[in-house]
């Protein structure tokens, strides 16, 4: 007897079993698409705490600088950053206010639930350092800070709001009793982490305004976005060694610290959660996988006669032992690859519905739980092939 | 040497062990090529023991069995499933069909191991069900069978080989004397085309159209007959 009627006696067996192979496979899928959606789910979770950090802007550093006699240090921040191009991309004050925006009848008191939008006083980086980028329009420009141009960027939503589908650009708004013009749109970018509150529902004015709008005349919060994540440290140290001449001991204070750190505490926690619920994983496997081994075992006894038919009338070991270890590799590998597509959609779906986002199994993980319901269910569905097949055909034929 | 040759052979179950069963007690054993041999004696005697032992089915505890002058005892298992699949064609006491195999399938089966095309496997079980008189229940399966029915569909499947050995553990047990004559006359039709045929059978009228009866009594063989009228008597 060659390989090929091997194959098609194991498929014959398969298919006059059917409520057996039927819920072997059930077992197998159940098995592997559990541990997919699980895994997957927390992964996605994940990616979306990650995008959240990123969309908020990474490798940012803050600084605080005050200094009592009332002399802003800005200028000289934003030009010692412009020497620092190496590491530092940019600068800008990380400072807010808030006012109701005003376009003819609309006015962002009014907005149900956002209500006023927060006013950023921004540099000319203020964009690259939040990790905001231009719809249409232009960004705030150096010249705008320089010559208090009453002018005004603004987040998507809040451009929804005040104009819907009109174009804003060179439209005149009015916050705090001055007008300003809107130059530029920002894209979209909050990942919706919350509903109360958008990183879209903003606006961005130069940050000279400021003594303007709120007679400050000291700008003491700046952002600097840094190069890359292995430069924060250096940049921490330089911006420190800088504001230490610059901000007198007894005259003022300040302060330097990166955001990372929150992004390396929230990446740890993650990773407990994953490990966490690898366990729940791991678990969930082994339970499909007794029910896999249960089911197999169930049938030992009437698999154990059929063998001893197989043998009384010319089935040797061999040729028995190779037609069930391709009905039990079959069984299992669609039941796997069953699990993977049910696992896969699951993924998808539950992606959607719970996190909102898009999420796919990750590979590893997927091939990983194919392999061990596929290796468990070839051994179970062996073992009373390689435990009948060494008796005498007799024997075999006992088991009742 | 004859072609199936028993020596001082026993099958004993829980050796040694208080509930210590000879179910084969000594049996020496010649059986020529060609010979139709029945064997008779009273339930529990040692009848299916001893034809398990001859078909290759089981191994004697002592002595010694040899098929066609090989000593079973030390063949590989790839020659045994060789002789059970080839040389013996079996017929159990309790049929041995597969349950989820139909009729024909099941029929089909010793020839599949044989590697016959699955035309001409086709068509050498349809005619070995035909000769049973089932051909009209090919595609069902054991369990919407009667007991004669199944018994002759075990038949079917021995035969179909038409192996040069055939043995027949009470082939006519579950089926009704007409029935039994008919598959007697298989039998018997086998024989003349030169088959070796070893039947147990409780019933003295088939064990005596027999050329040769023998008498097993507690694991041994108290009658070996060459005229079936003097065992049977
Ligand atoms: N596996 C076993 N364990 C213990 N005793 C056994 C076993 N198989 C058979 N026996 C015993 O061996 C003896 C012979 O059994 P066997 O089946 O050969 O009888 P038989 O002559 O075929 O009877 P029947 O006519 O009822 O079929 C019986 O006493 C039986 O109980
Ligand atoms: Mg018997």
């Amino acid at each position: 007897m060659n390989i090929r009627q091997s194959f098609k006696m194991a498929l014959k067996s398969i298919w006059s079993n059917k409520v057996r192979s039927a819920l072997t496979m059930l077992g197998i899928i159940i098995g592997v698409a559990a541990v997919i959606i699980l895994v997957s789910v927390v992964r996605g979770q994940n990616i979306k705490m990650k995008e959240y950090y990123e969309s908020m802007g990474t490798n940012k550093v803050n600084i605080s600088a005050y200094v009592w006699n009332g002399k802003d240090v800005s200028q000289q921040l934003y030009d010692f950053c412009l020497e620092q191009s190496d590491i530092v991309v940019g600068v800008t004050p990380n400072m807010s206010t808030w006012g109701d925006i005003k376009y003819r009848a609309t006015n962002t008191s009014a907005h149900p639930t956002y209500g006023s939008p927060q006013v950023y006083y921004g540099s000319d980086r203020y964009s690259q350092c939040n990790n905001y980028t231009l719809e249409r329009g232009r960004d705030i420009s150096f010249l705008d800070v320089k010559t208090y141009n009453q002018v005004i960027v603004i987040g998507s939503k809040l451009s929804e709001y005040l104009f819907q589908y009109k174009n804003p650009i060179g439209e005149k708004i009015s916050l705090r009793g001055y007008t300003f013009e809107v130059v530029g749109v920002y894209k979209a970018k909050d990942t919706g982490m919350n509903e109360y509150w958008s990183l879209d529902y903003m606006a961005v004015i130069p940050y000279t305004m400021s003594r303007l709008l709120d007679k400050t005349t000291q700008i003491t919060e700046f952002t600097a976005k840094i190069k890359n994540a292995e430069s924060v440290n250096t940049a921490i140290t330089r911006l420190n060694d800088f504001l230490a001449k610059k901000v007198p001991e007894n005259s003022g204070y300040f302060y330097v610290y990166s955001e990372n750190q929150w992004l390396e505490q929230s990446d740890e926690q993650n990773k407990l959660m994953s490990n966490v619920l690898g366990g729940i994983a791991a678990i969930s496997l082994l339970v499909g996988g007794i029910g896999i081994m249960n089911i197999m075992l169930v049938t030992v006894r009437e698999r154990t006669r059929e063998i001893g038919i197989r043998k009384a009338i010319g089935g040797s070991r061999r040729t028995i032992l190779i037609q069930f270890l391709i009905e039990a590799a079959v069984v299992c590998g669609v039941g796997g690859v069953l699990g993977i597509l049910v696992g896969g959609l699951g993924t998808v779906i539950a992606g959607k519905k719970i996190l909102d986002i898009l999420v796919f199994p990750s590979m590893g993980m997927t091939v990983g739980a194919f392999a061990f319901s596929v290796a468990l269910g070839i051994t179970f569905g062996m073992y009373p092939a390689v435990k009948a097949s060494g008796l005498q055909p007799v024997e075999a034929l006992r088991a009742e | 040497m004859k072609l199936l040759h028993l020596t001082d052979v026993y099958k004993i179950y829980q050796e040694g062990q208080e509930n210590e069963v000879r179910a084969l007690n000594g049996v020496s054993l010649d059986i020529a090529r060609g010979e139709f041999v029945s064997i008779i004696g009273a339930s529990g005697s040692g009848k299916s023991t001893l034809m398990n032992i001859l078909g290759c089915l089981d191994v004697p505890t002592y002595g010694e069995y040899y098929l066609d002058g090989q000593l079973v005892s030390e063949l590989p298992d790839r020659r045994l499933s060789k002789i059970r699949n080839l040389e013996v064609g079996f017929i159990f006491q309790g049929f041995n069909l597969i349950e989820s195999l139909t009729a024909i399938e099941n029929v089909e089966l010793p020839l599949v191991y044989q590697g016959v095309s699955a035309r001409r496997r086709r068509e050498m079980a349809e005619d070995a069900l035909e000769r049973v008189g089932l051909a009209d229940r090919a595609k069902h399966h054991p369990s919407e069978m009667s007991g004669g029915q199944q018994q002759r569909v075990a038949i079917a499947r021995a035969i179909s080989t038409r192996a040069p050995i055939l043995m027949a553990d009470e082939p006519t047990g579950a089926l009704d004397s007409r029935t039994g004559e008919h598959v007697l006359e298989i039998l018997h039709g086998l024989h003349d085309g030169g088959t070796t045929v070893i039947l147990i059978t409780h019933n003295n009228e088939l064990a005596e159209t027999a050329e040769r009866v023998i008498r097993v009594s507690d694991g041994k063989i108290v009658q070996d007959g060459k005229t079936a009228a003097e065992v049977t008597r």
